[in-house]
C-alpha cells in the first residue's frame, strides 16, 4: 500500500511538473511578433549526415554553417542573429518528416532549408506546407516537391530542366546523335533521364540503350562493354559521384572513347574528382556552380568555403549557401517572420548568389537561372559554357 | 565479350570468397554469424589507407592492414564474443551487428563520410587482346592470385597442420573436442584472427580495385555474405568459395546481357533462393536428419 502511494505520489508530482513547464516556457507555438524581441531568428535545416549520402550531408552542413555564420557578421538580419537548427535525416524520408515536425512545432522555426535528397525533401514538404514556414530544396530536383503549395520553392534546377539542358548540350553543344543513357535507380537519376530522352527524341536524336543501377553499385563493366558495343556518340550519366567515379575510372580502363556528360550529382571534388584522378578528364556536366564565374558572389563563396573546409566547394554546397543568402534577403527587405519571408522570397528578382544570377522564383517556387556547363581539364571543374536558352532554363509552373 | 565476363564474374566471385571466408571460418566453430567481419573489412581498408598515406608504400599499407586488423579480431574474439558464448546464439549475433554499426560510424567520424582513394599505383599492367574483345587488368590478375594463394594457405593450414585438425575437430564438436585436450580457446582466438585478417585483405583488394575506400563499404558484404555462406552450406570454407564464384558469375552474366531487371544485390538472393528450393544444405553443407 505504501509503495503504491508513493509512485501515485510522484506521478501527481512529475504531472504538476510538466504542466507548469508548458504553461511558463514558450513552447514553439506561440508566434510572438518579432519585430517586439532581438531573439535569434532559427532557421531550420536537415541533411544526411550519416548513412550512404554522408558525403554531400557533410558538404551541405559545412556550408550551412558559413552561410549563418556569414549572415550574422554582416549585420545579422536587421539586428538579429540567426540561429541555425540542424538535424540529420540519415538519408530516410520518416526521418525527415519527423525532423520536419519538430522543426515546425517545438523548435518554431520560421523558415527551412533541405540539405537532403528527393526522397526525403519530398516526405517533408507537405508538413512544412501545412505549418506555413517557408522552406527552399538547396538541390533535391524532383518536380512533386514544389507541388504542394506556396510555401516551398527550390534552389537548384528542377529535374525535368535540368534533363531538358542536358540534352540541350548533347544536340547544341557537342552534336550527338545517338545516346546511351546510364542513370541510378531513383528519383533523381530517374526525372533526369526521362526529361532528358523527351527532349533529346524531340531533336529527331536516338537513345540506342537505357540501363540503371543501385546508388550503391561499382561494377560497370559489363554495361560499359555492351555499350561500347553499340558505339552511341554520347553516354549520359545522370548519377552521384561515389558510381560517377567508377564509371568514369571503368570507362578509362575499356579505352571506351565515347564523350560522357554527366550532371550536378557528379558535381564534387572530394568524392568525384579525387577518387576518379585522371579517367575524369573530359568529362561534361551540367550544374549551378561556375568555377570561373566573374561573380563576386561566387568567388567570394568558393574562397571562404575552401578556407573553412580546406578543399573545394561542390554544387550541393554552392546551392545550400544560397538558400540561406535567399533567406536573408527576403527577411532583410521585408521581415522575419513565415509569411512575409514567402512573400518576400516570390519578390526576389536578379539577385546575385555563389551559383549565378537568380531570375527570380516562379509561382510554383522553382527557380530561374543559367545552367552551367562545365568541363574536367586537369582535374578540376572549368567552364565550358552556359544555357541561358529561356525555353530551356524556364522551369513549368504547373 | 563473354570471356570478357566470365573472368570478370570469377573476379567478382573471387572478392566475395575472400570477403564471406572470415564469417564462415567463425561460423563453422562458433555457430555464430559475424557480423562484425564487415566492419573488419572496411577498417582493414582503412588501416591501408593510413600507412599508404603515411609511408607511401603498397606493402608496408598491405601488411599493417591485414596484420592490425587480425589483431582487431583476436580483442574482438576475447572481449565481445568470449563473454557470450554461454548465452543463447542471438545475443552474440546482435552484439555482432552492434559492433559493425559502432565501426561504420567511427570511421566516418574518424575519417570523414568522403571516399578516399587507395592508390597502390599500378602493380601489375593490363593485358589487352582487341581481336578478343577482351581487357585483361592488372587488379583482376593482382585478386585472383591473392585469392588463389590465401585459399591455398588456408587449405594447407586446415588440412595438413595440427591447428587445421585442431580446427575440424573444435568445428565438429566443442565440447568433445575440449574434452580430448584440444585448447578450444587458442582455436577460436586463431579463427577470428584469421578470419578478421582475410576480411582485411578483401577490403583492401575491393579499395584498389575501386579505388575508393568509404565508411559504409562494408554495408554491402554484411548482408551479401549471409546469402554466400548459406549457399555454401553455413560453415564449409569450400562450399563459401563455390557459393562466392557461383554467384559472382550470376551477378556479371546477368548483368552483361540481361541487365538488371532487379537491384544487383537482390541477383544474390534471388540465385540463394533457387539453389535452397533445390538443395536445401546449400551447394556443400550437410544435410542435417533433424
Amino acid at each position: 500500500m505504501k509503495s503504491r502511494f508513493s509512485l501515485s505520489l510522484l506521478i501527481l508530482i512529475l504531472s504538476l511538473g510538466l504542466m507548469l513547464a508548458g504553461c511558463g516556457g514558450g513552447g514553439g507555438g506561440d508566434k510572438k511578433p518579432a519585430a517586439e524581441n532581438k531573439a535569434p531568428i532559427k532557421i531550420g535545416f536537415f541533411a544526411p549526415v550519416t548513412g550512404p549520402a554522408a558525403a554531400d550531408g557533410d558538404s551541405v552542413t559545412k556550408a550551412a554553417k558559413l552561410a549563418v555564420e556569414k549572415i550574422n557578421k554582416t549585420g545579422g538580419i536587421n539586428g538579429r542573429q540567426v540561429e541555425l537548427v540542424a538535424y540529420d535525416d540519415n538519408l530516410k524520408p520518416q526521418e525527415a518528416v519527423s525532423i520536419a515536425q519538430k522543426l515546425t512545432t517545438k523548435d518554431g522555426v520560421v523558415a527551412a532549408v533541405s540539405g537532403s535528397y528527393s526522397h526525403t525533401t519530398r516526405a517533408a514538404a507537405p508538413i512544412f506546407e501545412n505549418a506555413k514556414i517557408p522552406m527552399i530544396a538547396a538541390y533535391a530536383l524532383h518536380p512533386d516537391i514544389t507541388k504542394g503549395g506556396d510555401y516551398v520553392f527550390r534552389q537548384s534546377f528542377v529535374g525535368t530542366a535540368q534533363g531538358k539542358a542536358g540534352a540541350f548540350v548533347a544536340v547544341n553543344m557537342l552534336k550527338a546523335k545517338t545516346v546511351a543513357i546510364l542513370n541510378v535507380d531513383n528519383d533523381f537519376g530517374t526525372t533526369l533521364a526521362d526529361s532528358f530522352t523527351k527532349y533529346f527524341e524531340s531533336k529527331g536524336g536516338k537513345v540506342v540503350s537505357r540501363d540503371k543501377f543501385t546508388m550503391v553499385e561499382k561494377e560497370f563493366n559489363p554495361v560499359l562493354t555492351k555499350i561500347k558495343q553499340l558505339k552511341p556518340d554520347l553516354i549520359y550519366m545522370p548519377t552521384y559521384s561515389g558510381t560517377g567515379a567508377q564509371i568514369a575510372r571503368q570507362a578509362k580502363e575499356l579505352n571506351l572513347g565515347i564523350q560522357m556528360l554527366g550532371t550536378e550529382g557528379i558535381d564534387s571534388t572530394m568524392e568525384f574528382l579525387k577518387v576518379s584522378g585522371a579517367t575524369a578528364d573530359g568529362i561534361i556536366i551540367t550544374t549551378n556552380l561556375n568555377r570561373d564565374s566573374k561573380l563576386k558572389a561566387t568567388q567570394e563563396f568558393i574562397k571562404d568555403y575552401t578556407a573553412m573546409a580546406k578543399h573545394a566547394p561542390d554544387m550541393v554546397a554552392a546551392s545550400t549557401y544560397d538558400c540561406f543568402m535567399v533567406l536573408a534577403e527576403s527577411m532583410r527587405k521585408n521581415g522575419a517572420e513565415p509569411e512575409k519571408i514567402k512573400d518576400g522570397i516570390y519578390k526576389i528578382k536578379d539577385f546575385e548568389a555563389a551559383t549565378g544570377i537568380i531570375k527570380g522564383y516562379n509561382k510554383l517556387g522553382e527557380v530561374t537561372k543559367n545552367v552551367q556547363v562545365q568541363i574536367v581539364k586537369n582535374g578540376a571543374f572549368t567552364y565550358y559554357g552556359e544555357i541561358t536558352d529561356a525555353d530551356i532554363i524556364t522551369p513549368p509552373d504547373k | 565479350m563473354l570471356v570478357q565476363q566470365i573472368i570478370n564474374g570469377i573476379v567478382v566471385g573471387s572478392v566475395y570468397a575472400l570477403t564471406a571466408m572470415g564469417a564462415t571460418l567463425v561460423y563453422g566453430i562458433m555457430r555464430i554469424l559475424d557480423i562484425s567481419n564487415a566492419g573488419a573489412y572496411a577498417i582493414g581498408a582503412y588501416v591501408a589507407f593510413f600507412f599508404l598515406l603515411q609511408t607511401g608504400s603498397p606493402l608496408v599499407a598491405l601488411v599493417t592492414g591485414v596484420v592490425l586488423t587480425a589483431a582487431f579480431g583476436f580483442l574482438v574474439q576475447k572481449f565481445l564474443y568470449a563473454p557470450l558464448m554461454n548465452k543463447s546464439p542471438n545475443v552474440s549475433l546482435i552484439a555482432g551487428i552492434g559492433l559493425f554499426i559502432f565501426l561504420q560510424d567511427f570511421l566516418r567520424l574518424v575519417a570523414g563520410p568522403q571516399a578516399r582513394e587507395l592508390n597502390f599505383g599500378t602493380l601489375l599492367p593490363s593485358v589487352q587482346f582487341p581481336s578478343l574483345q577482351l581487357t585483361l587488368y592488372g587488379t583482376w590478375f593482382l585478386i585472383l592470385a591473392a585469392t588463389a594463394i590465401l585459399l591455398l594457405i588456408l587449405w594447407l593450414l586446415l588440412n595438413s597442420s595440427s591447428i587445421g585438425l585442431a580446427w575440424r575437430a573444435t568445428a565438429q564438436d566443442l565440447e568433445t573436442a575440449k574434452a580430448m585436450g584440444i585448447n578450444t580457446n587458442r582455436v577460436v582466438a586463431f579463427n577470428f584472427i584469421l578470419g578478421y585478417g582475410f576480411a582485411a585483405v578483401a577490403g583492401i583488394l575491393v579499395g584498389i580495385l575501386y579505388n575508393s575506400v568509404y565508411p559504409t563499404m562494408g554495408d554491402v558484404p554484411a548482408y551479401k555474405m549471409l546469402a554466400v555462406i548459406v549457399l555454401g552450406g553455413l560453415g564449409n570454407p569450400l562450399g563459401t568459395v563455390l557459393a562466392a564464384l557461383v554467384i559472382g558469375m550470376a551477378e556479371t552474366l546477368i548483368g552483361g546481357y540481361i541487365g538488371f531487371f532487379l537491384p544487383r544485390d537482390a541477383i544474390a538472393f534471388v540465385v540463394l533462393i533457387l539453389i535452397l528450393l533445390w538443395r536445401p544444405q546449400g551447394l556443400l553443407g550437410r544435410r542435417r536428419s533433424s
